[in-house]
């Protein structure tokens, strides 16, 4: 377990210190500072507004860095060969695949927390701190989305090329977050059986990242969901299930490949 | 002998994606390296050691054979507790000083906490790095690299080192001070496998070498057996009486005058205290006296140019 830690903490200190990753997080930072310059309705709409423009902000902000991320943790250790003198320590493969994976999410937890603590004093001035109390649990959702999105890239990456991965991630990550759309297709009337097929089959196979995106929920409270707690935990334990199976077929791949 | 790897039949084939065909890099190799041993493992660009390096650490597969480590077969993650490799031209986190890239492989090896610190600066002074040892890694000199690959291959105090052209890039200082590591190593009851194109220094510290030429094993054996002595070559002066000369022709020696000197080359060890005892009687002064072996460089170069002509 010393061998995965070390390679996540490396992981993080490397992520953290790119230039393209640490260039999203700015430009995040700076539109989370404006967000109040742009919601300029009723004091009600206002409150809407900022939390949603913010949560929007975080997750758009997240996904780019997490795809950026993500898509080179394992490639890049294999390009610039640095690899070699890490498997030929005690080190398993799926220790390294797990220690890449953790410095993945630790890094977007650290982003995440960056970010949702400006939006979090942003609103509590605009507002008051009690109105943005409730913004945690859209950061953690996010959380969780992107943790579903890093073991997404790695799982392309051990068999794509950064480049395709890149769009596959993108790709995959545009479908899962519409699963209203897969959802209407999968049982819409008037579709043939394959539209039906088709749909269910991105229902069902691809992450339902549309799960996470509580804005509503939080920016309405009056649209209270039955029961809250089920909800969250219902998807964070999707999001564990879904990242356990791409992390095993990822490191099934990854022990047969050649480095 | 108790084998510290044992080798056999092992292949590894390549898909040329210009040709569309496959390459054989390692070609039905065997091979055993014995414990406590400096292995020198040769051969031109391309033959294939570091391909079997690769294999033999699982970082590739091979196409066919098996190969094993302390008895274990290759592939067992338990035995890289006992091993240590130094990849041709390294590389690192550059993002990482010196110092902390060995503590992160000291981590991989769990090395607890408290030990860390001093293993590291261990390391650092044993390699010659311990003013350089805060700088990040890309601030590095090449050599400086090679270093600290070196310094990490010695983290885990390993049995049995692969080091593929260990010296490349280093100073003619840091050479020397691997060649005496290297020997440190052996005294300890270490085995190296080593992969090098210096000939000179694999003809001062092997026990035994092997010669690869594209895949194919030419040769292996005890540096002794492959490179036999024997000829003698006998410098002396103040003997240009021809009666002298004749004598030792007589005795088996083939004679050459140079401006004052003669120089004798002697077939073998047994006629050589005959023609010092004539020179002797014939108060001729004995300048050297040294025995001619083939040099490891004249028996590589020979032995490819063998195949390579056919
Ligand atoms: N990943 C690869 N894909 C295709 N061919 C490869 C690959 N790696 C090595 N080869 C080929 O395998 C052969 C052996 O290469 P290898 O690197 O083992 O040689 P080497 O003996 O280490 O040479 P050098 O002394 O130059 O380091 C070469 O012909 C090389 O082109
Ligand atoms: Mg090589």
């Amino acid at each position: 377990m010393t061998a995965v830690m070390a390679i996540a903490y490396n992981t993080v200190r490397e992520a953290l210190s790119r230039r393209v990753v640490l260039l999203f997080l700015f430009g995040a930072l700076v539109l989370i500072i404006l967000s109040p310059l742009f919601s300029f309705l009723s004091p009600r709409e206002e409150l809407t507004l900022l939390k949603s423009l913010g949560l929007g902000v975080i997750q758009l902000a997240s996904m780019f860095i997490c795809i950026v991320m993500g898509i080179s943790l394992i490639p890049a250790e294999i390009e610039r060969r640095t690899i070699y003198t890490v498997l030929s320590k005690p080190v398993q493969r799926y220790e390294f695949v797990l220690g890449k994976f953790l410095g993945g999410i630790l890094t977007m937890l650290f982003n995440i927390l960056f970010m949702g603590i400006v939006f979090f004093a942003v609103v509590a001035w605009r507002a008051t701190p009690k109105q943005a109390l409730d913004l945690w649990k859209g950061f953690m959702m996010i959380f969780f989305q992107m943790s579903i999105l890093v073991s997404l890239a790695i799982f392309f990456s051990v068999f794509l090329t950064p480049f395709v991965n890149f769009f596959m991630s993108l790709g995959v990550y545009i479908v899962g977050t519409l699963s209203s759309v897969t959802e209407s297709l999968m049982k819409g009337e008037n579709r043939t059986a394959i539209q039906k097929g088709i749909g269910a089959v991105l229902h069902y196979l691809l992450p339902q990242f549309g799960n996470f995106n509580v804005q509503n929920k939080i920016i309405h409270p009056e649209t209270r969901i039955i029961n809250e707690g089920v909800y969250y935990i219902q998807n964070i334990g999707y999001a564990i299930l879904y990242i356990a199976v791409l992390l095993i077929i990822a490191v099934i791949i990854f022990d047969r490949r050649e480095v | 002998m108790e084998s510290a790897i044992k080798i056999e039949g092992l292949t590894k084939e390549y898909l040329n994606k210009t040709t569309g065909q496959m390459v054989r890099a390692v070609d039905d190799l065997h091979l055993e390296v014995y414990r406590g041993e400096i292995f020198g493992f040769l051969g031109p660009n391309g033959a294939g050691k570091t391909t079997t390096i690769k294999m033999l650490l699982g970082l590739i597969f091979p196409t066919k054979g098996d190969a094993w480590i302390f008895g274990k077969p290759i592939g067992d993650v338990s035995i890289k507790r006992q091993i240590a490799y130094l990849p041709e031209s390294p590389y690192f986190y550059e993002y990482l000083t010196g110092r902390q890239v060995l503590d992160f492989y000291a981590r991989l090896f769990g090395v607890p906490a408290g030990e860390r610190k001093k293993k590291v600066d261990t390391l650092l002074d044993m390699v010659g790095l311990s003013r350089d040892g805060d700088k990040t890694l890309r601030n590095y000199s090449k050599g400086m690299l090679q270093r600290i690959g070196i310094a990490q291959a010695l983290i885990n105090d390993p049995e049995l080192l692969f080091l593929d052209e260990p010296t490349s890039g280093l100073d003619p200082m840091a050479r020397i001070e691997i060649r005496d590591l290297i020997i440190r190593l052996k005294q300890q009851g270490k085995t190296v496998f080593l992969s090098s194109h210096q000939l000179l220094e694999v003809e001062l510290i092997c026990d035994r070498v092997s010669i690869l030429n594209r895949g194919k094993l030419l040769k292996a054996g005890k540096l002794d057996e492959l490179l036999p002595s024997g000829r003698v070559e006998i410098v002396a002066e103040n003997v240009s009486d021809d009666g002298v000369i004749a004598k030792i022709r007589d005795a088996g020696g083939v004679v050459q005058r140079q401006d004052g000197r003669i120089v004798v080359q002697q077939p073998d060890d047994a006629s050589v205290n005959r023609v010092v005892d004539i020179i002797r009687s014939a108060s001729g002064t004995i300048r050297s006296l040294t025995p001619q072996r083939r040099t490891l460089e004249e028996l590589f170069v020979s032995t490819i140019e063998e195949v390579e002509k056919r």
